[in-house]
């Protein structure tokens, strides 16, 4: 059937990759993947239509699923991320694995939100089974690592602590709903809005400072100290002496040369509940990557265990690269005999070369003409 | 692969490009103080000029650059990271409601959102006062603010069908487009010669600095210095502002 004007385009937020970018972003997961797995994570897969029971079971988080119904009526979703698909597949069939359980992933994930991507590349790893503080060093040393072998210069990662920020909260003792009020605000980085509550609530000079100062809290470990300094709350305490080990840890791995604490990092309505990170990248103007600790979420999929993991964008760093020019074989093969030329096509594929067959009889000049135009260094006649 | 040379190419320029400072300014009625500001800390803007072709303005001694745009695209240019920090309404931002960091609240542009009706239509008075906004139910309002609107009305469980128009909006009510209105008011006057009344205050708004996230980090010293020198900037002129402010600052939302 012809196609109508909608038939030629592709949604909002949707892209066709050309085979260079392909190429591109092939070479990009392979190297990450590999990585991972010299890291001894093993890839899995899990669908990319789950039940939304799965991926997001608060309502009011549902507007960035694309949902779909099944033929019962239950609310299916293609995946916004992969950490709630990886805690359910663990949970549920992987629960004789000996922990810790190190999985990894590279697969797209879909978003209804974002106008520029609505489906896009993640490659990201999930440590499974321990609460130790190098579980958390780990994977962070592992998501620089991974910008750093793509050779992406100049990023940055910003690492926080979201036992901090609760611990404060909690030891302030605000005003009912403040806490949530400023929590909203320095997720979506509104200063203007928390400096506004601050002062609305008519706090202690203290806790006005301390709020005040949160956001921009960033540096290397002096400002853990002055953490330290304000309060005694053992949660607390805990939380800052956890993030300075990792901190510390990230030395002994040799990547905390682009690593800035920063306790103003903070998201809201997520999972996490430990060490956060964010990763940076000139020219993109959103975290490339984002991952931390979130060891309440395998509980609500009955299989109670401490987890960490990140992800990492890699559609988002595909315009960081040139275009990658890798022409289309390495050889054309022409010639009047079609047998001869099939034998002599396998037999330089058996080699390892990329052999493109000339289709029908061609001249020399013609098969020349062919290989210029499409970046062809060799031609062969049979 | 050639594009080794290539990536080392995008490299330098990256090098030479990131500690510039994009600043995005709004057109039109913000942008004179808008430019009095940066230039009181220290940003040379002489050359920058609305009515001249240009859009781009280098600051080479600022290490920094100024572009104009139209005041409901900063929001865009500051999310994507084409512009590092903004200046730009509040009631631009609420509307567009983009991902950016509000990093300072600079007090001019003071205007207010109401909701307003012909002025012999006005729904019945309350105990308090206040207009009893519930009779307005189903009704049409037209602004170019739906989101504020849609907003406002939603919270208090009112179902309105907004419609979006790009100006005039005091037109609407007159003609039967719709039976009121959303829109910034500053003064009052365009309300009062379209013989339309206040029936509602939404929120309050002033001209806010705001951040890319990603700048917010990778530029955190640049950034933030510019924002504490506006800060202190600010409160110095507040005294002298205060008195063309029909209210004061803060928001409601």
């Amino acid at each position: 059937m012809q196609r109508s004007a909608l038939g030629l385009r592709v949604p909002m937020g949707m892209h066709d990759l050309l085979p260079d970018e392909m190429a591109l972003l092939e070479h990009l997961e392979r190297q990450t993947l590999d990585l991972f797995s010299r890291w001894a994570y093993r890839r899995i897969q899990t669908p990319a239509l789950e039940y939304a029971a799965c991926v997001q079971p608060d309502v009011d988080r549902e507007d960035q699923l694309y949902k779909f119904f099944d033929r019962q009526g239950r609310i299916l979703a293609l995946r916004p991320e992969f950490t709630p698909s990886i805690a359910r597949l663990v949970s549920t069939r992987l629960r004789a694995s000996q922990p810790p359980l190190r999985l990894c992933y590279g697969a797209d994930v879909f978003r209804n939100s974002t106008p520029h991507f609505r489906e896009f590349r993640q490659v990201g790893v999930e440590l499974v089974g321990s609460a130790e503080i190098i579980a958390d060093a780990e994977v962070v040393a592992l998501a620089i690592k991974s910008l750093e072998q793509l050779d992406i210069k100049d990023f940055q990662f910003n690492l926080g602590h979201m036992g901090i920020f609760a611990g404060l909260m909690r030891d302030l003792a605000l005003p009912p709903g403040l806490r949530e009020g400023i929590e909203e605000k320095l997720a979506r980085k509104d200063m203007v809005g928390i400096e506004s509550l601050v002062l609305q609530n008519d706090l202690p000079e203290r806790t006005q400072d301390i709020l005040l100062k949160l956001p921009h809290l960033h540096g290397g470990e002096e400002i853990l100290d002055e953490v330290l300094g304000w309060s005694e709350d053992s949660g607390i305490r805990a939380a800052t002496e956890g993030l300075r080990q990792v901190y510390r840890y990230l030395r002994d791995f040799g990547v905390q040369r682009p690593v800035a604490l920063d306790l103003g990092i903070l998201r809201g309505f997520s999972y996490y509940t430990g060490v956060i990170f964010e990763g940076y990248v000139p020219g993109v103007g959103f975290p490339v990557a984002e991952g931390g600790r979130y060891d309440s979420l395998y509980a609500d999929f009955g299989y109670n265990q401490p987890a960490t993991g990140f992800a990492i964008h890699l559609g988002s760093l595909l315009g960081l690269f040139p275009v990658w020019e890798s022409g289309e074989a390495d050889i054309l093969v022409f010639g009047r005999d079609v047998p001869k030329v099939i034998r002599r096509c396998l037999e330089l594929r058996g080699q390892g070369k990329r052999v493109e067959m000339a289709l029908g009889p061609v001249t020399r000049t013609e098969a020349g003409n062919l290989a210029e135009k499409k970046g062809i260094a060799l031609v062969e006649k049979v | 692969m050639k594009a080794g040379e290539q990536i080392e190419g995008l490299r330098r320029e990256k090098d030479v490009k990131r500690n510039l400072l994009t600043i995005a300014l709004p057109k039109g009625k913000l942008l004179p103080e808008s430019l009095a500001l940066l230039s009181g800390v220290g940003l040379d803007c002489d050359e920058v000029r609305e009515d001249s072709r240009k859009l781009l303005f280098e600051i080479p001694e600022g290490e920094a650059q100024v572009i104009i745009c139209r005041p409901t695209d900063i929001p865009t240019y500051v999310e994507y990271g084409a512009a590092d920090v903004g200046f730009v309404g509040k009631d631009t931002l609420l509307e567009e409601n983009k991902d950016v960091a509000e990093l300072l609240d600079l007090r001019y542009g003071f205007c207010r959102f109401v909701v307003a009706m012909p002025a012999g239509k006005t729904p019945p008075r309350l105990a308090d006062g206040g207009y009893d906004l519930s009779v307005l139910n189903h009704q049409r309002v037209a602004t170019k603010f739906p989101r504020v609107a849609q907003t406002f009305f939603s919270d208090l469980g009112m179902q309105v069908t907004p419609i979006k128009l790009h100006g005039n909006i005091e037109l609407a009510p007159r003609v039967g487009l719709a039976e009121m209105i959303v829109d910034i008011v500053s003064t009052g006057a365009t309300l009062r010669q379209n013989k339309l009344a206040e029936v509602a205050p939404i929120l309050e708004a002033t001209t806010r600095m705001v951040a890319n996230r990603v700048s917010l980090r990778m530029k955190y010293e640049r950034i933030q210095n510019l924002a504490d020198a506006l800060r202190e900037q600010v409160q110095r002129g507040t005294a002298a502002r205060l008195s063309d402010l029909p209210g004061g600052k803060g928001e409601r939302v």
